[in-house]
């Protein structure tokens, strides 16, 4: 028989992977982007699976080849090679990988500065903060301009950064928005902060993603029949609109400083 | 009569309750003494009668009986061997100092805990196969998540390891038995205290907040939860209690000439968890104890008034539980590379590389627990550091693939099932540690943490990488175990079944997690009924795969083949005794020539077991208890 040669064989093993990874790609369709940070998130999910589908790749190839050319017959009292260990070869696969994971962690290191808005959302942008609690979340914001009562879904105005303050009345929950790829838990006793930039006019989902009692299921605005508030991404016109709406509906109830729950529990 | 007062099963029915009536009794005596009322406080009493029941079962069955005859200044025969070695089945209901014997009965008990556990999964898989909620109510829902979870981590994946490692390990290292055999009986029989525990809080409204118990769910949670908490810190001593025999053993028993580097990776990867499990477990005892105490004692450790803090918690809890996704899978990679040199005919590739990614996995393991809190609103700053320390414990796992990959290269390999378990673990723990890597990276992690993503990433590592470690394990020692063959075709198909099924389980999972399915739910939005309905399909003849094991291992331990002494051709030591190895193992002292993993070089040995010489002067030694 003749011997394998291993380099041919790693370029096939990487080309299968690369078309393992882009199968995977474009088959599975990830919730719409809705914000300026998912697109970031995305492609650091392609660049992160394109090196994962390659290493897969390389290895499945290797290991059925393996098996299929290596593979005793019956009968067989061959023994293999008395090979130890090639010290160049050992080398290399301890090197690959770690540029692999250095590329990822700076694949990570960019989008996480970039994406990272809460300074800038601190100062100028809409601060919203959310209380959760068992089994429902509930929305403080404009704070030092208009109470909002009465309000179901979060109402927020596309391409302005939002920043989020979030507590707890009780247990731990999280505020999971896919469409946003964005996720912060609402931990007792402290103030989490998160932030991100709307970038699309629409309305998403809201996940609680941590177990948080009997109601957690339930804690899901996606789930039929669910009546837990969505985000509302609007304009920037149709956002003052509606705050005024909201004003006005306060001053006529002659309520002041009253925010109300967004009551999503399930009985 | 004599058979209530002798350390039986029997003796234990009546110990376990007469110490935690004892236990009633005094806490009953105090609460009144100090006028505390009400004076019978329900939950006060359950706990301390969980305690004191069983310290009573371990006294029932045996445990203390040399220890206190000891104690008391009794006489003790040093080479009284009574409760050594397993005459009949029987023997192995009883208290037995035989490593063997506790090998077989950790790895039995602990694999009817992964039916148990494995059941619990069937039933909520069977909930979630439809949208909408149809068998359990939410309640039930999350008592099976939380049972199924911890079962499977505290009663069957940490302890399984320490069965197999107790069986093979001294004969391994050419001992005749573990360091403390005596600690090493209770440390078994601790075990089916802890999963007594953590079963019968079913009947206290068991426990909800999933394996991992935070607070301040735990504190609204039913008195299970304080089962859960105390379940799991008796496991915890039993697994704390085993590493300090497995670390003695391996390090001061070792035959002659079995220098470190002629050891048997699975004893080094033995070595590297036994260091993990003795410097990790007791953080998660004192999280528990801490746990405990605000519930059932009033203190604030991690209540949210009062001065406590939940992060805390986080951080204590996965300061050992992220340690022990490594104290699950290490082993498992000794357990490969032994299956895979034996059977592939030829030396482990790089054998000193798959030594020290070992010590290296088990001490950078130390440096990743916050991984599992990026989105928990811990200090910012600890985020990159913890990121770039998990990138990094790919380098050496990807050293001990690429070392397997080399082995089996220019090997000639079996396909024997043993084999087959090896092969296709290699395949799916791949998978496991690239979604690891992805989930490594901070904004990544976040964007989809919590979700089925991760359940799916953890299932293929603790599935698709310790449980076809542990299969490949069992059918590899199985001939010497038992002195009998498996059935080769049942066990293809075993591993074909479980191979296929085990990924239509897991991988769709990675699909609903990126589009926005969390986790720990009973009901889910409709775009996610058909990979639910796939998911749980293959659930359940993955769980039926099982049976087929199991029928495989109880029928032929009768009627297989009779192996011989060494079916594998195996150069390791075990494989130098007859099958099953007799009850004090080696004859005489075996000496170790060479390395362990000769395959393939005319005539080579890695030890030779020589003759017992015919007039051994036994060197008595004086026991603690006799007569100066
Ligand atoms: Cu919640």
């Amino acid at each position: 028989m003749k011997p394998i040669k291993v380099l041919p064989l790693t370029i096939i093993g990487t080309l299968v992977g690369a078309i393992v990874s882009a199968v995977l790609i474009v088959t599975v369709t990830l919730p719409e982007q809705a914000s300026v940070q998912a697109v970031a998130i995305d492609n650091l999910y392609v660049y992160m699976l394109g090196f994962s589908g390659v290493i897969f790749g390389i290895v499945t190839l290797f290991l059925i080849v393996a098996v299929f050319r290596f593979r005793a017959r019956p009968n067989d009292t061959r023994e293999g090679a008395p090979v130890h260990g090639i010290t160049w070869l050992e080398v290399v696969w301890t090197i690959i990988p770690f540029i692999i994971v250095t590329a990822c962690a700076y694949g990570g290191f960019v989008v996480l500065n970039d994406g990272n808005v809460e300074a800038q959302a601190r100062t100028s942008g809409q601060v919203v903060h959310i209380e959760a609690y068992q089994f429902g979340w509930k929305y403080d914001y404009l704070a030092k301009n208009v109470d909002l009562t009465q309000q179901a879904d979060l109402v927020l105005p596309v391409g302005e950064a939002v920043f989020f303050e979030l507590t707890t009345k009780d247990v731990i929950h999280s505020f999971w928005v896919p469409a946003w790829r964005m996720q912060m838990n609402a931990t007792p006793g402290q103030v989490n902060t998160t932030s991100t930039t709307p970038s699309k006019v629409g309305t998403y989902e809201i996940v609680c993603a941590f177990l948080c009692g009997v109601g957690h299921t339930g804690m899901n605005s996606s789930i039929e029949g669910s009546i837990i508030p969505r985000v509302r991404v609007v304009t920037r016109a149709e956002f003052d609109t509606w705050v005024a709406e909201q004003k006005a509906a306060a001053e006529q109830q002659g309520q002041t400083a009253t925010t109300q729950t967004t009551d999503g529990s399930v009985a | 009569m004599t058979s209530v007062l002798k350390p039986t099963l029997a003796r234990c029915l009546w110990t376990a309750p007469a110490f935690a009536a004892l236990a009633v009794l005094l806490t009953t005596i105090a609460r009144a003494t100090f006028g505390m009322t009400p004076v019978l406080q329900e939950d006060t009493l359950l706990t301390v009668s969980y305690i004191a029941g069983g310290i009573g079962f371990i006294v029932g069955i045996g445990g203390f009986d040399y220890w206190w005859t000891w104690m008391a200044g009794g006489v003790l025969d040093p080479h009284d061997h009574s409760t050594h070695g397993a005459k009949s089945w029987r023997d192995y209901f009883l208290f037995n100092t035989d490593h063997k014997v506790i090998g077989i009965q950790y790895i039995v008990f602990t694999f009817v805990m992964f039916l148990v556990g494995g059941m619990f999964a069937e039933v909520f898989r069977s909930e979630l196969a439809k949208p909408g909620q149809q068998v359990l109510t939410n309640e039930q829902y999350n008592a099976m998540i939380s049972q199924h979870g911890t079962i499977m981590i505290f009663v069957f994946l940490v302890p399984i390891f320490a069965g197999i490692g107790n069986y093979v390990i001294p004969l391994m290292l050419g001992a005749a038995d573990m360091a403390f055999p005596r600690l090493n009986a209770v440390s078994f029989w601790l075990l089916p205290v802890a999963a007594f525990t953590l079963l019968s809080s079913f009947a206290f409204g068991s426990f909800d907040g999933g394996w991992t118990g935070y607070p301040t769910l735990s504190e609204q949670s039913p008195f299970g939860m304080t089962l859960y908490q105390l379940g799991i810190q008796l496991a915890g001593a039993s697994s704390i209690a085993t590493a300090v025999n497995f670390l003695a053993t391996i390090i001061t028993m070792r035959a002659p000439g079995m220098t470190l580097f002629r050891m048997p990776l699975l004893v080094w990867a033995n070595l590297a968890t036994s260091a993990l499990v003795v410097a990790a477990t007791p953080f998660i005892a004192g999280a528990q104890f801490m746990s405990m105490f605000d519930r059932e004692m009033g203190t604030h450790f991690f209540t949210m008034g009062g001065g406590g803090d939940t992060l805390v918690y986080q951080h204590i809890f996965w300061f050992y539980s992220h340690p022990a996704v490594y104290i699950m899978v290490l082993p498992g990679f000794g357990i490969i590379s032994e299956v895979i040199a034996t059977h592939a005919r030829k030396p482990v590739f790089g054998y000193r590389a798959v030594a020290f990614s070992s010590a290296g996995i088990a001490v950078l393991g130390f440096s990743v627990w916050a991984h599992h809190m990026f989105a928990s609103g811990m200090q910012s700053w600890l985020r990159v550091p913890i990121m770039l320390a998990t990138l990094l414990i790919a380098v050496p796992t990807g050293i001990k693939i690429f070392s397997w990959l080399g082995t089996l290269w220019d090997g000639v390999i079996r396909m024997t099932t043993a084999n087959l378990f090896a092969i296709g673990f290699i395949f799916t723990f791949v998978i496991g540690g690239l979604s690891g890597v992805m989930l490594a990276v901070i904004p990544f992690d976040v964007s989809i943490t919590n979700s089925y993503f991760i359940v799916a990433h953890f299932h293929y590592v603790l599935f698709g990488g310790s449980i076809m470690t542990i299969y490949a394990g069992l059918y590899h020692w199985y001939p010497k175990v038992t002195g009998r063959m498996y059935n080769e075709k049942l066990g293809r198909w075993h591993f074909w079944l479980t191979f296929v099924f085990m990924n239509l389980t897991f991988f769709p999972m990675h699909y609903q997690g990126l589009l926005g399915m969390p986790r720990r739910v009973a009901d889910y939005a409709p775009q996610f009924e058909w990979s639910n309905t796939l998911i749980s399909i293959s659930a359940f003849i993955l769980g039926a795969s099982t049976l087929i094991f199991v029928y495989n291992l109880i029928h032929s331990a009768r009627h297989g083949k009779v192996a011989g002494d060494n079916p594998w051709g195996g150069l390791t030591l075990e494989w130098a005794l007859s099958s099953p190895p007799p009850t004090f193992n080696f004859p005489a002292t075996p000496r170790v020539i060479g390395g362990p993993y000769r395959y393939g070089e005319e005539g080579a040995r890695h030890a030779i077991v020589p003759e017992p010489e015919p007039a051994v002067v036994e060197k008595t030694y004086a026991a603690a208890g006799d007569q100066a």
